[in-house]
């Protein structure tokens, strides 16, 4: 083999590997964002449909001789167990932008944080006693939480289940950083939140820095107001 | 290597091109269907959650 085609296969090489390399990188920068788009608004339509449909409205239920919205005790209804991999409510957070709208699926196995946020299965359900906590990703995969470190106490975290408004405020001055093995910030009366009753908290959790692994960022919040979805929208979400 | 392909296709330069830039897509396809999905989870993006450890509820990613 002369050194000519040597030198001419090792260059061809080179340039396949960069191709592939410049490649790559669109697919993580952009097409997992394309992907994760189409199927939180998939989710989303999932959930509308199923709203719209199969559940059953706070005025039926109380006919059936369920819970009404509201508990004796001013307390929303312990909801169904939640279906592992699917959505079941909706989280706006207006300080991530007006149309900031995700899907909260069952479980924070990779394919599910593909299409939403995804709530740690092992923690409280939505508006209960505990903490509901909730994963989402920093970068990829939409950037759902990509404006992470601007949240501030005070802060609306806003959740639908079809039922039921929940309105959390965010407890933490900023985001508090943490090591991944730090499982205390999800316990029920997460450590170093600054609760030290037990209440119903939530809590997020996302990736820190932005592009690397080392670190956790975590806000705590805890619950504000619920009102039936009857009643409109919650004050946080009017503008 | 590129040569060798180009060599290999049938027809005119015309063809030869279209049939090369139909490769071209088609690799794209399978690494952006198949191959990138694969690797992807390798990179360190997916870590969001607190390590809940073996045996837990959920699984980290």
């Amino acid at each position: 083999m002369s050194v000519r085609v040597i030198v001419r296969t090792f260059s061809e090489l080179c340039i396949t590997f960069g191709a592939l390399i410049v490649l790559f990188v669109t697919y993580v920068l952009y097409w997992t964002g394309v992907k994760a788009d189409a199927a939180m608004d998939g989710q989303l339509d999932q959930l509308e449909d199923r709203w719209a449909n199969g559940a059953m409205t706070s005025a039926e239920l109380e006919a059936a001789g369920g819970s009404s919205d509201v508990t004796e005790d001013g307390n929303p209804p312990p909801p169904e167990p939640y279906e592992d991999g699917k959505p079941f409510a909706v989280m706006y957070i207006p300080r991530l932008g007006d149309n900031w709208t995700k899907p909260v699926l069952e479980n924070t196995k990779t394919g599910t944080l593909k299409k939403g946020l995804g709530h740690y299965a092992s923690t409280a359900q939505l508006g209960q006693k505990g903490n509901f906590a909730v994963a989402g990703h920093r970068r990829t995969y939409g950037d759902p939480f990509k404006d992470f470190p601007k949240l501030r106490k005070g802060d609306a975290v806003v959740l639908n289940d079809g039922r039921t408004w929940f309105t959390y405020r965010i407890e933490n001055k900023k985001p508090y950083k943490t090591l991944p093995s730090d499982i205390a910030v999800i316990d029920p009366v997460p450590r170093k939140s600054g609760f030290t009753d037990s209440g119903r908290y939530l809590t997020l959790t996302t990736c820190e820095p932005e592009w690397g692994h080392s670190h956790r960022l975590i806000v705590w919040a805890y619950l504000d107001s619920t009102q039936p979805v009857d009643d409109g929208k919650p004050e946080a979400l009017r503008r | 290597m590129y040569g060798w392909i180009w060599r290999h296709l049938p027809g005119n330069a015309w063809l030869k091109a279209l049939l090369s830039l139909v490769l071209a897509l088609g690799v794209v396809y399978l690494l952006f269907q198949y191959v990138f999905p694969w690797a992807e989870p390798l990179l360190p993006f997916n870590d969001v959650t607190v390590d809940e450890g073996l045996g837990a509820v959920s699984g980290t990613v």
